[in-house]
């Protein structure tokens, strides 16, 4: 087994970890496991390309009371680390553009499919807090530290695991697509790349402004003010 | 009168980073809120018996939102001391409290750190990003840790020292000049990201780029009107469209 792999598969399990159960440090965003997997691939351009997309949609999707929201700790890791292994290929623009499309597309799938393997684990974990009163209550207070462990055992294995189908069946069933029909997929990369940063930027902005007119102010002051600064240059 | 020590709250504090552990649907936090107040409750209560009996009852349903769940943990062993001792609130009156708390602290929280701290460290990220992948990564990561861990650790102290008032009009002014800020920030923040977006370095990118991330942001503002379809299945369809339009082209 090659050794990016391995750690992309090892990452998928610590995101998992961090991004409910464990600490909830944001280690577990797109964006930080584009800088690790980059990294790790030796392809920077490509990783970023991919977590900044997946980042942006990532940022408008909340882990709210009870709501299950799609999995990008997850989706983040396979679609940068399916991307970057598809790259490595090829060195060709097109081609790696074909790449990258391939990657947020498997990402935005992968993190909705993890949804339901979410609910899983939770209701899983129901047993294991019927089970760890019942011990406390026989006298047991070991019980406490054992679910837990069990809990982020069962997360970190969950996350491997889904991780290492998704990039199995991404590299067997993608690599010909992507060889194959890089002149169409870079084209449909074009097109889809700002209309996707569009999207997720207009979700955040709807969060930042809340109808507040200062603040919609505030957003095109800022985007004029640095336009003009790229434009003309700063003195 | 056995007194909690600054170790117990420290220990109680690397605790409350595994409060989700064990979240689920039918108590949600309980477990790991019984595991972050264990360490209070070991030195409360030398009875090995009457700890466990304390501990399972805290296993009951417990939600808020994770990173000022430590205020409440704080606030509840203040409580606990006070119950050792002979006084304080009986089990039911703690439910009491503890539901109050986590209500409470799960509305500004959730306003605080995912709604608002969150995108902000986002955006900071995407936006240095360009300039070097693991500098936009660290700046979003300390962004928001600085804040998330700084609360999750100093918030105990708050807690117990104040109890159960420690969420009072001066703690809420704080946090809510704090959301003001982020939103404006994050406002602003994104303006510069789309300038740059559009001009990258002084160079405009090409008409056809800059007339689809408009359009992108003109969908993003519609669909932000409802919750359903999710911000990702509005992106899944916008890559099938994209996928098919460039078949047909």
């Amino acid at each position: 087994m090659n050794l990016p792999l391995f750690a992309t598969l090892l990452l998928a399990g610590i995101a998992a970890l961090d991004a409910t159960p464990v600490a909830q440090t944001l280690l577990s965003q797109p964006l930080v496991s584009a800088a690790l997997l980059g990294a790790l691939w030796g392809d920077v351009r490509v990783a970023l390309e991919v977590g900044v997309v997946l980042q942006i949609l990532a940022a408008s999707t909340s882990p709210v009371g009870a709501r299950t929201p799609e999995d990008y700790a997850s989706g983040g890791v396979i679609g940068i680390g399916l991307a970057l292994a598809l790259a490595t290929r090829a060195p060709f623009a097109m081609y790696r553009d074909s790449c990258a499309i391939l990657g947020v597309l498997t990402g935005l799938v992968a993190a909705t499919g993890g949804v339901p393997l979410l609910k899983w684990q939770r209701r899983r974990n129901e047993g294991l807090s019927r089970w760890c009163e019942g011990e406390l209550r026989a006298g047991n207070e070991g019980a406490l530290a054992a679910s837990h462990r069990a809990a982020a055992a069962l997360a970190f294995a969950v996350g491997v695991g889904y991780a290492a189908l998704w990039l199995g069946l991404g590299v067997v069933l993608l690599s010909r697509l992507a060889t194959a029909e890089s002149l169409h997929l870079s084209r449909a990369w074009a097109l889809a790349q700002p209309l996707w940063i569009g999207l997720g930027l207009a979700q955040l902005l709807h969060a930042f402004v809340q109808r507040r007119l200062a603040r919609a102010a505030l957003f095109g002051i800022a985007m004029i003010g640095a336009w003009l600064a790229l434009m003309i240059g700063t003195p | 009168m056995a007194r909690l020590r600054p170790g117990d709250l420290w220990r109680m504090a690397l605790r409350a980073s595994l409060l989700q552990a064990t979240w689920n649907y039918e108590r949600q936090q309980g477990v790991g809120w019984a595991f972050g107040l264990q360490p209070a409750l070991k030195r409360l209560y030398p009875d090995r018996a009457e700890r466990c009996d304390r501990l399972a009852e805290h296993t009951a349903y417990f939600n808020t939102q994770p990173t000022l769940a430590s205020l409440a943990l704080g606030a509840v062993a203040a409580l606990e001391e006070q119950r050792a001792a002979g006084g304080g609130p009986d089990a039911a009156g703690m439910a009491r409290v503890k539901s109050a708390l986590g209500s409470s602290l799960a509305a500004l929280g959730d306003r605080m750190f995912w709604f608002t701290l969150r995108p902000f460290a986002a955006c900071l990220g995407i936006l240095l990003a360009p300039a070097g992948l693991a500098r936009g990564a660290l700046a979003l990561w300390l962004c928001y840790n600085a804040f998330h861990q700084g609360v999750r650790f100093a918030g105990l102290g708050w807690g117990y020292r104040e109890g159960p008032a420690v969420l009072d009009e001066r703690l809420r002014g704080r946090l809510d000049r704090l959301i003001r800020l982020f939103g404006m920030g994050g406002a602003m923040l994104i303006g510069v990201l789309v300038a740059t977006l559009l001009v990258p370095g002084g160079e405009p990118r090409p008409i056809v780029f800059q007339a689809t991330l408009a359009a992108g942001l003109g969908l993003g503002f519609v669909a932000a009107q409802r919750p359903r379809p999710s911000p990702t299945q509005w992106a899944l369809g916008v890559g099938a469209l994209c996928v098919a339009a460039a078949w047909l082209h």
